[in-house]
């Protein structure tokens, strides 16, 4: 399980964070001591950082460097500033990504995902039970069986794969295609779950996608 | 300067030069002087008060004319201290002196005024940076609630966030003079931001997207431009045409070497004597008066954004039918020479 550690001086945000990234299958730890962030941010083996500009004690942009001295951790600033420089600045200081708040959270955990999949790109290759998927070829294939899925469906099946096991809301799919420049609407999007559950029954996997009524969708 | 007026201010000067006269002819006249010897004096007095009348004339003239005509030519007429000669005579001096003291007491109550504004906007700023974590905070309950919550509460909240977005960006258009860097950004990151943030609202109005960018590349500031193009969405999403399928064009392309965005909604249009009138300060118009509530706000601020940014911001619309706004970025080979 991947270890998310939280930066934020916000009882009630950095709680509520909390909840979000354990919900989403991250295990997740809230900065309390600020005095000697610097040492824990670094020991706690976190995979990743969730770090806030405004901090106690230390400004965040000056934890970012101290931890960029030993460390290649993933992090991600946020800040409530919306100012362009802070941002240039940030990225300067060695931030893989800057996010503004309010920011949508779904966005949030989209980003966390693809900062790990950044990181961890050794194949293009991901599987479902007896499926390979290619996301960048955008194929399916059982044995020397090949279904070919648009961009659309591909983007759908990765973000189920990525929650297998969850369900996932018509509202997370809408906001990952969405975020992919895919501005399709309510319809399209029941059009194109029911194409690549058509794709899957060709492989075989006729109940792979179920529908939870007024919740979403799951990957079995 | 001119003489005549000169003489006709000095009037009593030359009665009383008169009067003398009068009065040393009768003395002169009464003591039985000779007549060359009064013609002499007669002569040399004249001569001498006209040579003191002229010159006192020139001395002011010269003064008087430089002052008026730089002050004529100033566009910042409370500089004229600065381009004018210091005079040699009493009351020029006593005008000059005057001039320094008001001067000085004005820009001083300019400074307190400009230190006033600038502390206001600073705490509006940060006041803003601190009422964004509530904020965030609401979004988070909001999502993690969201079963038992309804999606109006996440609507509400970000209506919330953009009222004041729309203070934050009302500040930085009036009272700051580069609170912005200009850099090579990509339309289609930007659109798609805009288009995210709105998209429950969207969704909801069953608007249809088209986005076609044909030119990704645009000098600007990414959150300014952000909020400008926020602003328009969220106006063809407000306006928008209940008797038909609503549709939102973003269109980018390159047109003789300047860049253009157009966003085009076939909403419910402005009518034609508005539509000079939209990018003014509180202006509502008929689609304002009419049903929706309306600020008058957003274009005005998107407006002053666009002009600081070195954008040009224009309308096209059809009552009924469409309206259109487009973003001129200008050329970007002006930028390229510092990249």
């Amino acid at each position: 399980m991947k270890k998310i550690m939280i930066v934020e001086d916000d009882k009630t945000i950095s709680e509520e964070l909390k909840n979000l990234l354990d919900n989403a299958g991250y295990e997740s730890i809230i900065l309390k001591d600020f005095k000697n962030s610097v040492n824990i941010v670094l020991e706690s083996k976190a995979d990743l950082v969730l770090l806030d500009i405004n901090i106690p004690n230390f400004n965040g942009e000056l934890l970012l460097k101290e931890i960029r001295k030993t460390s290649n951790v993933p992090v991600i600033m946020v800040t409530s500033k919306t100012n362009e420089i802070d941002e240039v600045l940030s990225i300067s200081y060695g931030a893989d990504d800057y996010i503004t708040k309010p920011y949508n959270p779904t966005l949030l955990l989209l980003r966390i995902q693809n900062i790990f999949k950044r990181i961890e790109r050794t194949s293009d290759c991901y599987f479902y039970q007896e499926l390979e998927f290619y996301p960048t070829k955008g194929i399916l294939k059982k044995e020397d069986q090949e279904v070919l899925l648009t961009k659309n469906e591909m983007i759908i099946f990765s973000y189920l794969l990525n929650n297998k096991g969850n369900i996932v809301t018509r509202d997370d799919l809408m906001t990952d295609l969405w975020n992919n420049e895919e501005y399709i609407n309510d319809n399209a999007l029941t059009v194109n779950i029911s194409r690549l559950r058509n794709k899957l029954s060709e492989l075989g996997y006729y109940e792979a996608i179920e529908t939870r009524k007024g919740q979403g969708y799951i990957l079995i | 300067m001119n003489i005549k007026k000169y003489l006709k201010d000095k009037l009593i000067d030359l009665i009383i030069i008169l009067v003398t006269y009068i009065i040393i002819l009768l003395i002169l006249f009464v003591f039985k002087t000779p007549h060359n010897l009064i013609i002499a004096i007669t002569f040399i007095y004249f001569i001498m008060n006209i040579m003191l009348v002229l010159i006192n004339f020139f001395r002011k003239k010269k003064f008087y004319d430089e002052f008026l005509n730089n002050l004529n030519r100033l566009d910042k007429k409370y500089l004229i201290l600065e381009t004018i000669t210091k005079p040699n005579f009493l009351e020029g001096e006593l005008l000059y002196q005057s001039l320094y003291e008001i001067d000085k007491s004005m820009i001083e109550n300019i400074k307190k005024i400009e230190k006033e504004v600038n502390d206001f906007k600073d705490y509006i700023e940060m006041w803003i940076h601190e009422v964004k974590i509530p904020i965030s905070s609401l979004t988070l309950l909001c999502h993690n609630h969201k079963n038992i919550l309804s999606k109006n509460y996440f609507a509400q909240v970000k209506k919330l966030d953009n009222y004041i977005d729309q203070v934050l960006y009302y500040v930085r258009s009036n009272y700051t003079e580069k609170d912005f860097s200009i850099r090579k950004i990509s339309l289609d990151k930007i659109i798609s931001e805009v288009l995210l943030k709105n998209k429950d609202d969207l969704l909801e109005n069953s608007i249809d997207i088209e986005v076609n960018l044909d030119e990704k590349n645009i000098y600007s500031d990414q959150k300014w431009l952000i909020f400008i193009i926020n602003q328009i969405i969220n106006n063809s999403i407000k306006y928008k045409n209940n008797t038909k399928k609503s549709i939102i064009k973003i269109i980018s392309k390159k047109c003789h070497d300047k860049v253009i965005l157009s966003i085009y909604d076939n909403g419910i249009g402005i009518d034609k004597e508005d539509i000079p009138q939209v990018f003014k300060k509180s202006f509502t118009g008929n689609n304002g008066r009419d049903s929706i509530k309306s600020t008058g706000m957003g274009l005005y601020i998107a407006n002053k954004l666009c002009e600081k940014l070195g954008h040009i911001l224009e309308i096209n619309s059809k009552k009924g039918e469409y309206t259109e706004l487009i973003i001129n970025f200008g050329s970007n080979n002006l930028y390229n020479l510092n990249d």
